[in-house]
């Protein structure tokens, strides 16, 4: 099934300022793909690049040097936006139109028929929420009612490919709760979901794979289950232990097996993995991360 | 403003944009590629050119009209949901309080109607400019810098659609702005004008013809006399003399009449606004009444053929006779003149010689239009004289140069001698082929713009069945002739060996012949044919013995007073004023005179027009209105266009400089680049006031620095020329308003086309630039 919807080699953005002189290297040199199917988190600290990678898939921007394939098509085609939806960091829509207006008018962008996309905007306000608010102009709208309407319109054409730039910020926890189902939802009608986030914590539980950026340098990219393996411990899970119990287990453990004790290997937290990787960037710029290092150094810090 | 415009001439104009937009296109090509290149290298460079260019090309071949119309609505709902449209409020309230800008006066009701109408359409347009300005220019950088525009650009929706989106969307805005109030203008209007003045509120169509002037010598001319005017806008004839200023209307036929006033038949009308020049004060009345002058319609093909010759003193007895229709004397005039040529050359000038060439050409070209085999004798003896005198000139020419050739005026006489004995024989045919027919109208007062005396007018109607009392002897001649010969075929002057006894009620009934007249005609061919000049041809025709033709017969009897009428009204000849005084070419031909001496009459071409039936003042006014509409959407275009590419502010002041410019600064900058614009360059110009000299001295500085300012005064022309080019002249859509002002109708072939080409010619390129500008650049909100 390794069908890859997004190829990239070589990517670099530099922002130029109006004279032509750098201002900033937002992506330095990146490579990597998003198979298909898959659901894939693009991590990294503020500013460390991840909207401008988006930014670029999506020609919004246009990369200083390097090769970019969505959906086997250059990034600059406009015809692969059929296929691709995207909710922009923050979803700027037209803020006169209530949320009916506005799916009708993405859907018209689409040619779609009146009939399909009256029903599209239904099942999408129902599947967002904003089924009381739908005559509301946008400017009336709370960030979150904002993020869910954003959503939807990223929805309309039913993507097989679905763009999340920060989908979870200004959410609260009930709507990041609701936001991660929908992600899963989307995974499992068989769409390519690639999202941008800080708030690994909310990326953890649906990413099947995981690029974390720092300084526009791909740092790690793995699988989210290998990449939080712990390989040089134990845990030990018994039902709750009394003082002397847990005494004469470690005396135990000093001498004997015990067999019917549980032993699996831990996963260490989104959060610590991310922070390390950010301060041994910091020690050693410019390295890119194998996963077994990253093992190993969490291992080193837990200690 | 002149109302009078050039008719437009698509295919030159096509051709021009086509070259423009040809060369624009190879500039931005190879402007791209060589960013292109530039900034990436040759290899990288080249292929995103090529890439961009099929993109770009794609998007063309995907447009798609319904992405397009949903921009096109979310535009209109943004302008209907900003409360863009408040403009009409202040519209309204503006018209509510449109006293204090317009004085209530007694002026004349024209004037008073062109105060409102300038008043209103005025407001119309400078009330929606900066609004249309202002979202045109703030739309796109506004989307692009709160971003809605990357969720559009993330979906299918070209750059071009997104474009053509915003620019359809705001034209509707403007087009439905402009229909709101040009109804509420319209019905302001006719609330607000003057009960007697409403009747001023109509389109005039005016035809307007070309004019020359004859001075009082009898030599025609562009230009009549200047009076000492700085502006010689006008040219003036002189009162009581032989000048004249004559128009020729072309293509005139029924539909240049109107309706008479009284109901039945139909009547010519002509308007004029000429301009009185006194050198001396005149009576009372005179002043008051203004100057009289004096239309006579004629249809003169011998003005038109022998005319040019008079521009020459020497020729000008020729050219006389020849306008007179005397060509026996004017046989003789030529034969004077080869004489004077075979044995005082000299005494002629260079300038003669190139009259007789010129005018000799003119007349044999003339001759030739006619298209009649009676002609081509004496057309090839003027053609022979012109080629002839051309050869002189040519000769005369390189002789004043200093070379040492001899001016062969033997052959020039002979010519010329040739053609007078040509005219000796040719003279019947050419009395019957160019016939001369003058019907003087009454004089009347020329009305001014100051006075409102009312036996004053500039309005003169003049009825379709023109009746000319006591006519010259040629017109009488002409008419009687030509009457006697049809109905002598018909079999109708002769019954029984005599001349019809009926004939006399006949002429009184079927004719506008008065008893009187009649019977004296009936008894003159009685006489004659008694003294045998007529005689009786087969049973029931007249044939005249000597074998002449019926006109100089009648020409004799005339000249010989036999047919001096006894009616104290004199002969009365009917004439058609379409069928009789066109001439071959459908031209109509006006004499002007001015009747006061030591008075002048100054005119111009539009001065004197035919007003054809009027049209309702709603139909020019709503052209009007289109053209505004037109001007707007081109406003819109282009600030469009320039806000793809940099912000709000800066689009703004491009937009507005391209619409001063394009209004104000067109006519100029064309006039500059043709030369017509008096002038030295802008940087000797500068050079010259800081050295305080005048163009004449010129400037006081090196060989090498004058080179160098000449130089870059030619690139700063380049620069011009390439601003000309660019910059839409916007004073093609304002012309419009000032037909409507004027009281004019708006020529739609003229007016209205040239707007909707101008505003196609524009939109086009700025649509492709615009759709290209916004594709290649990063949206980024910088
Ligand atoms: N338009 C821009 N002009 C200049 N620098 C920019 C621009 N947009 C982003 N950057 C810089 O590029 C870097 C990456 O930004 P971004 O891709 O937005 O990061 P992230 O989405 O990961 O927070 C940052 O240093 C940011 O300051
Ligand atoms: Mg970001």
């Amino acid at each position: 099934m390794s069908e890859a919807v997004i190829e990239i080699r070589n990517l670099s953005k530099i922002y130029r300022d109006f004279w032509g002189r750098k201002k900033v290297q937002a992506v330095k040199s990146l490579s990597m793909d998003v198979e298909k199917g898959e659901v894939f988190g693009l991590l990294g600290p503020n500013g460390s690049g991840k909207t401008t990678t988006l930014k670029m898939l999506l020609g919004l921007l246009f990369p200083t040097s390097g090769e970019m394939k969505i959906l086997g098509r250059p990034a600059s085609d406009v015809s692969k936006n059929e296929r691709i939806g995207y909710l922009p960091e923050e979803s700027y829509l037209y803020r006169f139109l209530n949320a009916d207006e506005t799916l009708d008018f993405y859907g018209r962008l689409f040619n779609m028929s009146v009939a399909d996309r009256a029903k599209r905007a239904d099942e999408l306000i129902e599947m967002v929420g904003l089924g009381r608010a739908r005559r509301r102009q946008l400017k009336e709208y709370s960030k979150g009612m904002t993020r869910r309407i954003g959503l939807a319109q990223a929805l309309i054409n039913d993507p097989d490919l679905v763009l999340l730039d920060e989908p979870t910020s200004g959410l609260d926890p009930l709507g990041t709760r609701e936001m991660k189902d929908l992600i899963k939802q989307l995974k499992s009608q068989g769409k390519t979901v690639v999202l941008c986030s800080h708030q690994l914590a909310d990326v953890q539980d649906v990413c099947d794979r995981i690029a974390v950026l720092f300084q526009g340098e791909l740092k790690v990219l793995g699988r989210v289950d290998e990449l939080l393996e712990v390989r040089d411990e134990t845990l030990i899970r018994t039902p709750s232990l009394s003082a002397e119990v847990q005494a004469e287990v470690k005396a135990v453990l000093d001498k004997h097996n015990i067999s019917d004790a549980e032993f699996t290997r831990p996963t260490a937290d989104l959060e610590q993995l991310f922070l390390r990787t950010v301060r041994e960037s910091g020690e050693r710029p410019g390295r890119r991360f194998s996963t077994e290092e990253v093992a190993a150094s969490s291992a080193a810090s837990e200690t | 403003m002149e109302f009078d415009i050039n008719p437009y001439n698509f295919r030159l104009a096509s051709q021009m944009w086509l070259q423009l937009i040809g060369l624009l296109a190879a500039i931005s090509l190879v402007l791209s590629l060589v960013l292109a290149v530039a900034r990436n290298g040759v290899g990288a460079g080249l292929k995103l050119f090529r890439d961009g260019l099929s993109g770009y090309l794609s998007d063309l071949a995907n447009f798609s009209v319904r992405r397009v119309s949903a921009l096109t609505r979310l535009t209109l709902l943004e302008a209907i949901r900003r409360r863009a449209l408040y403009v009409f409020v202040m519209f309204a309230i503006l018209l509510m309080f449109a006293g204090w800008f317009i004085t209530d006066s007694n002026e004349r009701p024209e004037l008073q109607v062109s105060v409102h109408v300038t008043f209103l359409l005025t407001a119309i347009s400078w009330l929606i400019l900066p609004a249309v300005i202002f979202l045109s220019c703030w739309a796109l950088p506004e989307d692009i810098r709160i971003r809605s525009l990357h969720t559009v650009v993330t979906k299918p929706a070209r750059r071009l659609e997104i474009v053509v989106g915003r620019m359809a969307g705001l034209s509707i805005v403007t087009v439905i702005g402009l229909l709101v109030m040009g109804a509420i203008g319209l019905f302001w209007l006719n609330r607000r004008i003057p009960e007697n003045a409403q009747a001023a509120l109509e389109c005039r169509v005016p035809q307007f013809g070309g004019l020359y002037f004859i001075d009082a010598n009898g030599a025609p001319g562009v230009q009549g006399l200047n009076v000492g005017d700085v502006w010689a806008y006008r040219s003036h004839i002189e009162g009581n003399s032989r000048a004249r200023a004559v128009w020729l209307f072309q293509d005139v036929d029924e539909s240049a009449l109107s309706p008479s006033a009284d109901g039945d038949g139909q009547e010519l009308l002509l308007e004029c606004r000429f301009e009185a020049f006194r050198t001396i004060k005149g009576s009372e009345t005179s002043i008051r009444q203004g100057i009289s002058a004096q239309y006579t319609l004629t249809r003169n093909p011998r003005e038109d053929a022998f005319g040019m010759l008079a521009v020459s003193e020497p020729l000008r007895p020729l050219s006389e006779a020849l306008r007179e229709g005397q060509y026996r004397i004017g046989a003789n005039e030529a034969r004077t003149l080869a004489e004077r040529i075979r044995t005082a050359p000299d005494e002629l000038r260079a300038g003669d010689y190139f009259a007789l060439f010129n005018g000799a050409g003119s007349a044999a070209t003339f001759l030739d239009t006619l298209e009649l085999e009676s002609l081509t004798a004496v057309s090839a003896l003027f053609s022979a004289v012109s080629v002839s005198a051309q050869q002189a000139v040519q000769l005369l020419q390189q002789k004043e140069n200093g070379a040492r050739v001899e001016v062969p005026y033997e052959e020039l006489a002979d010519a010329v001698t040739a053609l007078g004995d040509g005219l000796d024989e040719q003279a019947d045919v050419m009395t019957e082929a160019l016939p001369r027919i003058d019907v003087p109208l009454p004089s009347f007062h020329v009305a001014e713009y100051h006075d409102n005396e009312d036996d004053s007018t500039n309005l003169t109607r003049i009825p379709r069945t023109l009746q000319v009392k006591s006519p010259n002897s040629e017109m009488l001649a002409r008419y009687l002739s030509g009457l006697l010969e049809e109905w002598n075929a018909d079999g109708r002057l002769v019954s029984a060996g005599a001349v019809d006894a009926e004939l006399t009620n006949e002429l009184v009934s079927e004719m506008a012949i008065s008893r009187l007249n009649a019977e004296r005609l009936t008894a003159v061919l009685e006489a004659q044919l008694a003294d045998g000049a007529l005689v009786v041809d087969g049973d029931s025709t007249l044939k005249i013995a000597d074998g002449s033709k019926w006109y100089s017969f009648m020409d004799r009897l005339i000249r010989a007073q036999e047919l001096v009428s006894d009616d104290p009204d004199g002969w009365v000849v009917e004439k058609d004023l379409i069928n009789d005084l066109l001439d071959s070419n459908g031209n109509l031909r006006v004499e002007v005179a001015c009747m006061n001496s030591q008075m002048y009459l100054g005119m111009a071409r539009p001065d004197l027009f035919i007003r054809k039936a009027d049209q309702p003042f709603w139909k020019g006014y709503w052209k009007a209105i289109l053209n505004i509409a037109l001007m707007l959407m081109l406003v819109i275009v282009l600030g469009v266009t320039v806000s793809c590419i940099v912000k709000g502010p800066v689009a703004l002041f491009f937009t507005l400089t391209f619409f001063l410019v394009g209004q104000f600064f067109h006519e100029f900058m064309v006039r500059k680049l043709a030369g017509v614009e008096e002038g030295m360059g802008t940087v000797e110009s500068a050079i010259l006031i800081a050295q305080h000299r005048n163009p004449q001295v010129g400037m006081d500085v090196s060989e090498a620095t004058m080179s160098a300012v000449r130089a870059a005064d030619g690139a700063l022309e380049g620069v011009l020329w390439v601003f000309n080019a660019i910059v839409p002249d916007f004073t093609t859509f304002s012309r419009a308003s000032a037909f409507v002002e004027n009281r004019f109708d708006v020529p739609f072939y003229d007016v209205v086309i040239p707007a909707v080409m101008a505003f196609l010619g524009f939109m086009v390129p700025c649509v492709l630039i615009a759709g290209a500008l916004l594709k290649f650049r990063e949206l980024e909100a910088k």
